[in-house]
This record gives C-alpha cells, sequence and structure tokens, in this order.
C-alpha cells in the first residue's frame, strides 16, 4: 500500500470520527428541545355556569404593592379579561376605563405620601365575579 | 512508512502549535499610558462611580416605607401601629427630615412637632425589625375600597355597603362628600346627589381614617357609583 493511500485513510477516519461526534452532539440537542418541559400560562377562571368559557384573571405587573415612586405619576401595567371594566380609585384620582385589550397600561398620578389604590375588574361575561386588588403606592419626592 | 506518518502528525501539530502561539502573541497587550496619572485618575473616577452605584443600589434595595397611626414616640424613636401590627422608627438627627403634608405642598416641621394618633409615613433603611428614617411624612390616612349598596338611610345620610371579603362599612354622605356616577353609555363621571343612590348599586368609595373610629362608621371623601344597569345591559 501506498504511503499516500495509508494518509488519506487516515484523514478519512478522523474526519469521519469528527462528523459522527457532531452529529451525535446536534441530534442530543434537538431531542432536548423537543422533549423541553413547557411552562403551563397562568391560571384561567373558569365559571361553572358559564359553559367552559374561560376568564383571563386580573394580573398587576406594575407597580408592585408598597412600591416607593419618586415620580408623581406611575403606570399600572398587567392584563385583565378583554373587554372588562376597570376601576382605578385612589384618594385623588377616580379612573374608569374599557379593556379593549387583555393587556393594560394606564398612567395614574400620585399624591405626596401614602395612596391607597383599589383596582376592580368587572368582566364582560355578567357570571363571573368582579376581580380586585389594593395595593400602597408611596410617593417619596427624591428631592427629600 | 510508518516513520513518514509520525513525521507527517507531528508536522501538522507543531503547524497548529504555532499558529495558535502566534494569534497569543499578537493579542493586543496594554500599552502604558502617555499620561500616567491622568490614566489613574480616570481609574479612580470609574472606581468612585461603581461604588457610588452599588451604595445607591444596595440603598434602594433595602429602602422601604411603611405608615401608621403613632403610638408613642420619644428623643430618638417612635412606634407606628396600622392593623394590629407594630412598627419601631429609629430618627437620625443628622438625617431625618421631617414634614407635614397640606394637600399638595409639605411644610419641614421638627419631630417634637409629632403628636400620639398622627398618622405618619417613614422612608428608610430597615436593619433588625426598625426602621431608621430618612423622610417622616405626616399625613392623612385615606383608605380606598368597593363594595354594594345594602341599606340607605335617607334620614341620616347614611349607606351600608358590603364589601367582596364580608365587610360591612356604615358611611356618612356629608355635605363634603363627592359623590360621582358612571355614565353607563360614556363612561365618563357625573356629579349626582344623594337622591340618585339605590341599593344594590355598586360603590367604591375613599373614607378617611381617623384610628378612633367607632366600629365601621366612617365619613365619606367620595363615592364613585357603578349603577346596576351597567350589569343588566
Amino acid at each position: 500500500m501506498k504511503k499516500e493511500t495509508i494518509i488519506a485513510i487516515f484523514f478519512g477516519l478522523l474526519f469521519g470520527g469528527v462528523v459522527a461526534v457532531f452529529i451525535s452532539l446536534k441530534s442530543k440537542d434537538i431531542e432536548l428541545s423537543k422533549n423541553k418541559v413547557i411552562v403551563p400560562p397562568a391560571e384561567k377562571i373558569v365559571s361553572p355556569n358559564s359553559g367552559g368559557i374561560e376568564m383571563q384573571p386580573l394580573i398587576l405587573t406594575e407597580p408592585a404593592n408598597n412600591a416607593i415612586i419618586e415620580k408623581n405619576i406611575i403606570r399600572f401595567k398587567g392584563t385583565a379579561a378583554k373587554d372588562s371594566l376597570m376601576v382605578i380609585q385612589s384618594p385623588i384620582k377616580d379612573l374608569i376605563v374599557k379593556n379593549t385589550q387583555e393587556k393594560f397600561d394606564l398612567e395614574f398620578p400620585l399624591a405626596l405620601g401614602e395612596n391607597s389604590i383599589k383596582i376592580v375588574v368587572y368582566p364582560k361575561e355578567k357570571q363571573f365575579r368582579p376581580q380586585e386588588k389594593f395595593i400602597k403606592v408611596y410617593f417619596i419626592d427624591s428631592e427629600l | 512508512m510508518i516513520k513518514n506518518i509520525k513525521n507527517c502528525f507531528i508536522v501538522t501539530l507543531l503547524y497548529f502549535l504555532l499558529t495558535g502561539s502566534i494569534a497569543i502573541a499578537q493579542t493586543p497587550s496594554v500599552t502604558a499610558s502617555s499620561s500616567p496619572t491622568v490614566a489613574v485618575d480616570k481609574d479612580i473616577q470609574q472606581l468612585k462611580d461603581k461604588i457610588a452605584n452599588k451604595v445607591s443600589e444596595i440603598r434602594k434595595q433595602n429602602n422601604k416605607a411603611i405608615s401608621g397611626f403613632v403610638l408613642n414616640i420619644d428623643e430618638n424613636t417612635m412606634k407606628l401601629s396600622t392593623d394590629g401590627e407594630v412598627n419601631q422608627v429609629k430618627f437620625d438627627d443628622a438625617l431625618t427630615k421631617v414634614f407635614k403634608v397640606l394637600g399638595t405642598t409639605k411644610k419641614e416641621i421638627k419631630k417634637e412637632n409629632i403628636s400620639k394618633n398622627d398618622y405618619a409615613i417613614v422612608s428608610g433603611v430597615v436593619t433588625d425589625n426598625m426602621i431608621t428614617a430618612n423622610v417622616v411624612l405626616i399625613d392623612e390616612n385615606f383608605v380606598a375600597d368597593s363594595g354594594k349598596i345594602t341599606e340607605i338611610n335617607k334620614d341620616s345620610y347614611n349607606i351600608k355597603v358590603l364589601t367582596s371579603d364580608k365587610n360591612t362599612y356604615s358611611l356618612d354622605i356629608e355635605t363634603t362628600t363627592k359623590q360621582y356616577m358612571v355614565n353607563i353609555k360614556t363612561l365618563l363621571l357625573e356629579t349626582i346627589g344623594f337622591s340618585k343612590l339605590k341599593e344594590g348599586d355598586t360603590v367604591h368609595f375613599v373614607v378617611k381614617k381617623t384610628g378612633l373610629e367607632k366600629g365601621n362608621n366612617y365619613s365619606a371623601t367620595k363615592i364613585l357609583i357603578v349603577p346596576q344597569e351597567y350589569f343588566i345591559k
């Protein structure tokens, strides 16, 4: 056997080995991505009288309860049932809006100091009960 | 022949090693600054900024706000009570500022002006269940809640409201109470009088708590009615 042939066989085997290792690693990744656990979405509320209709619960992502804010305006962000009536009340402001989409992003003024805020969502489907949240937000001026 | 293969392999290995070392050798080294003091100053400033940011971050993380009625107060501390929970507040003469909130403005006062049963809002750093006050605001305590009107007394201008957590409020509607109703078509607020209230209506209300109330009777600061017609349309 010629030496060139042996070298060719050697490099052929080496290249084959590299390709084999690459393919086995790649197939493992594909298998993992296929079998990965999918986190269930936020639990939806189902009314016993609603014939299986699900309702988006009120989720407030911003602001957090007892948050300290340095500005006199905050934004309420979160999700609530589509087409529900939202009432947000504080000592200085009453905000009534129809939540046309599930996500909401609403501007709300704050008074200096403590702000007790009640948020109530009245779903369009009358068989569902209103959902409520009560939070306290503190507006402490950064200049103080 | 085996010798040749060995040589070939060694040559390949050497080639890779050499190219690797050349690449390492070519990585840029930190060149000495033409002006060392400027570079040192810049480094110090960066370090200072980093420390200041970290300190501010930690302070923000530990900064909390609490509120409650003043149970007792002495030279260096006070106790606040809110919904049965008692919090201890420490004053720092060099740090603590005390203000009285007057509507939308504030006025700086001395801590000696704080008295028992005042409603205090305190912001500061919490350590060992004690908050060291940066700022103390003396204000009024307002609570917002909602429920259904279960009873209307037209003689005493009083309504009873049952909340979703089965709490019954007795609300006095004063001449100063702001009364609004949601227009079910436009969702705009309309000013109303006491005669427009109906049993079964949903009411959102704000009351001022003094801590000295008997039962659940409050003078309403404002009420907002969502009429029952909205729910049957």
